[in-house]
């Protein structure tokens, strides 16, 4: 296995690349973002060894507050360094591999989105930004107490001993992988929110949507009437 | 007759949103010439829609950021949102109130919901109803043919569901609906089975093409603007109207100052910044029109002090600024397991809702068994959207079985909104704050805001009726905060503010006359939602388009009249 991700965008397009944390509902014909709140992190105790590193703020600028719609930019430089990239992409993989469905995550390109997304000026990737950070530095930390190497060139039955500690909601009241529990979901929503929104990803789930259709709205297909009348048939009493 | 840069006018507008966007039509139509401020930039919809640009192509996949707040990249707010550069807005200690504005042509009309529901009678006779709060100087018989007029024009599709809380429109006004989608059709289903109406929602969205407006292409989102004119907004129908006839002159980034007032106690003029030189211009007119918003127009009046009127123009009732009222707003989720998993559609449509749940409940609030005497209504989410960078937020564990779980999850999720009446109450208002000014030196709003135990329990009961409709479908709830503190949304958020200039029979307590013309000013008149004496839970565009239409009709027989 090659632990080296190839960005699979070029320089002009990715300056086009980015990810957050909202999911769009519309309401009103607008759509409006249900932020997640950001959860404050919890304090870090002597069970966790969490790494708490502090960074340097992005102090790159933002789009600003009339950007161009038809032709979007991203005036911000990435700043995930080649380890941490390679790192992102992995995991990018084991969160969401191949299958019948669709593509891996790194097959399109959502290293790139979380390099654009952790590299972001404003608020809430600068948060997100910490926790991803400190969250790669964890893995190698615990790759080195468990198996005394770096995350990365452990075995893969070793790295998913780790992963399995850490990519489960219950994990999260677990004092010693709290903090890289949250950092596991964080990424995680990263990924598929990455993966998700590609034309591969879409495709992957079923957005049919964001096609003129001349004429009145046809309505749910005959399929969609059939499942329909049996979850009415089936409801509760 | 007043004249700017070879433009000689009669009527000065500010503003250039529903509005005053509006006015210009009605008037330049009868003949009327027109001179509009703009306080934002230029902004043409047909050249700059993002109409089928997608997330992915978007920084940040299109979401909210602080440039680009709450509703993400797309949305058609121009140097705008919750604060607008350069012009900030303070609140007094303890409110909490969001101020939505954009700086733009059009203004906020470019991305509104374009949900258009009109008042019916018991709307414009609130106290008479329940003793709260004030009655209009209006009432629904002599609205009712100016709403007709008005939505023929605007373009709604809908229905007359035979609803009270959903009055009928004329013959033929109404263009076919859109049909109702799964996740609708569910929701209807647990409407029967507790009794609950569920209707057409009224949209401003073209389902018949008018002129050369389109009718919709079932796709992209209203809220980023509409290149084919489809949903309406200022930009793709009245204003290019009004500039057709040669009766208009629009001027964008030009912000008023001040009004001006003459020895006569008329309105003479204002001056305006002009934000590209940042100089001062002053201009004359024999009317000056108001419709920059219902609070930058009473920031406005209270900025425009003289002798006569040392509390600002036109407010010898103090009512200027008072009386400020948001809709009710809060948000409920659930998760439908028996939607997990079903079978794929286009379920983009008219964007926002096909359906939704109405007002029923006027007789509990007439025999007490309701503890709120303002209603709400119910607007349905969910669906097969664009997927967003959320779309995988409730996935558990890794791998095949975590990337499978976002799958079954996708269109699963039903969300109400609540959005509802407030009561109008004292504690509710905007002043002048005595130490800030924004960067053209004008002295900028202070908000204060309070709730009452009326929009509370109105929410308490909202909550309640919501999860009985999630568990009805077999769900469960997912929303955290429950209680109706912790659920109801802080004022403005629906960015429905009004009755800061209310009109009234009584020139002691109200601002304007029932055509929005000022007591104090005859010749100034008021065209936005400042003149709305109650804000019911029904969207507030298209009574501020009606209003503006009946009142500048109104002004225009006057000003022929003169001539």
């Amino acid at each position: 296995m090659t632990n080296k991700y190839v960005s699979k965008i070029n320089r002009r397009d990715s300056l086009k690349w980015l990810g957050s944390l909202s999911s769009f509902v519309v309401v009103g014909g607008v759509v409006v973002a249900c932020d997640t709140p950001q959860e404050p992190m919890p304090d870090v105790t002597g069970e966790s060894n969490w790494p708490n590193l502090t960074f340097e703020p992005i102090n790159a600028p933002g789009y600003g507050t009339d950007p161009d719609l038809l032709n979007p930019t991203t005036p911000w430089p990435k700043t995930l360094t080649e380890e941490q990239l390679n790192l992102v992409a992995h995991l990018s993989d084991i969160i969401c591999p191949a299958d019948d469905g669709g593509p891996s995550a790194t097959d399109v390109g959502v290293p790139d989105v979380i390099d654009e997304w952790v590299s972001a000026p404003y608020p809430a990737q600068q948060s997100d930004r910490v926790l991803i950070l400190n969250g790669l530095h964890w893995l190698d930390d615990e790759a080195g107490r468990r198996f005394g190497s770096i995350f990365i060139v452990a075995s893969a039955p070793e790295q998913l001993q780790i992963i399995d500690d850490i990519a489960f909601e219950t994990q999260k009241e677990v004092a010693e992988f709290e903090h890289a529990a949250l950092f596991f979901d964080k990424l995680r929503t990263l990924v598929f929110g990455g993966y998700f929104t590609t034309p591969e990803g879409m495709a992957d789930i079923g957005y049919m949507g964001n096609v003129p259709i001349l004429g009145d709205y046809p309505g749910p297909t005959e399929e969609a009437m059939v499942h329909l009348n049996e979850v009415i048939a089936n409801l509760p009493a | 007759m007043a004249s700017y840069d070879g433009f000689e006018y009669d009527v000065l507008i500010v503003g250039s949103g529903a509005g005053g966007g509006m006015s210009a039509h009605i008037l330049t139509e009868a003949g009327i010439k027109v001179l509009m401020l703009e306080a934002g930039r230029d902004y043409d919809p047909v050249e700059e829609t993002p109409m089928f640009q997608m997330n992915h192509e978007a920084p940040l996949r299109g979401v909210p950021t602080p440039d680009k707040e709450t509703f993400g990249y797309y949305d058609a707010t121009v140097n705008g949102g919750w604060w607008v550069p350069g012009e900030p807005y303070t609140k007094a200690e303890g409110t909490e109130f969001l101020w939505w504005r954009s700086r733009m042509l059009g203004g906020r009309t470019n991305h509104f919901g374009r949900y258009v529901p009109r008042f019916n009678d018991r709307d414009f006779k609130p106290f008479s109803h329940d003793g709260l709060g004030v009655d209009w100087p209006l009432d629904y018989d002599e609205v009712q043919p100016w709403y007709d007029k008005c939505e023929k024009l605007v373009g709604v599709s809908g229905n007359n569901p035979g609803v009270y809380d959903v009055p009928d429109s004329g013959e033929g006004v109404l263009q076919p609906h859109a049909q109702p989608r799964v996740y609708e059709l569910l929701v209807e289903e647990a409407c029967k089975k507790l009794g609950l109406p569920i209707v057409p929602m009224r949209r401003a969205v073209l389902t018949r093409a008018i002129d050369t407006r389109e009718a919709c292409f079932n796709a992209t989102d209203c809220g980023r603007g509409c290149s084919i004119g489809a949903a309406f907004q200022t930009t793709t129908s009245v204003i290019p109207w009004a500039k057709d006839t040669g009766n208009l002159k629009v001027l964008t980034d030009a912000m008023v100052r001040e009004v001006h007032l003459n020895d006569e106690g008329k309105a003479s003029g204002v001056t305006f910044v002009n934000k590209k030189t940042r100089e001062d211009v002053r201009l004359d007119a024999a009317v000056v029109i108001l419709a920059a918003s219902a609070c930058e127009t009473a920031r406005l009046m209270l900025n425009s002090k003289s002798e006569r009127f040392p509390n600002g123009l036109a407010n010898s009732s103090g009512q200027v600024g008072r009386n400020l009222m948001d809709s009710t707003g809060a948000n409920f989720s659930g998760h439908v397991p028996a939607l997990r998993g079903r079978p794929r559609y286009n379920e983009d449509g008219l964007s926002g809702n096909h359906l939704y749940i109405p007002w029923w409940d006027y007789e509990g609030q007439d025999n007490g068994s309701v503890k709120f005497k303002r209603g709400y209504h119910l607007e349905i989410g969910g669906g097969f959207g664009e997927p967003g960078m959320g779309v995988g937020g409730s996935a558990d564990g890794y791998g095949a079985s975590a990337k499978q779980m976002v799958r079954d999850n996708y269109g699963s999720n039903i969300s109400l909104y609540l959005r509802g009446e407030m009561v109008v109450n004292e504690n509710c208002f905007c002043e002048i704050d005595p130490d800030v000014k924004d960067e053209w030196g004008i002295p900028v709003l202070r908000f204060h805001w309070k709730w009452s135990d009326e929009e509370y329990n109105q929410v308490a009961h909202g909550l309640e009726w919501s999860k009985k409709i999630i568990e009805a479908m077999g769900g469960y709830v997912t929303t955290s905060g429950t209680t109706p503190e912790e659920a109801l949304l802080p004022g403005g958020e629906i960015i429905h503010e009004v009755g800061t200039t209310r009109m009234g029979d009584d020139p002691t307590t109200s601002v304007t006359n029932k055509w929005g013309q000022c007591w104090d000013v005859d010749n100034l008149y008021i065209m936005d939602g400042g003149v709305f004496a109650s804000n019911p839970h029904k969207n507030c565009t298209i009574t501020i388009l009606t209003l503006a239409m009946k009142n500048s009709t109104y002004l225009a027989e006057q000003l022929k009249g003169d001539a």
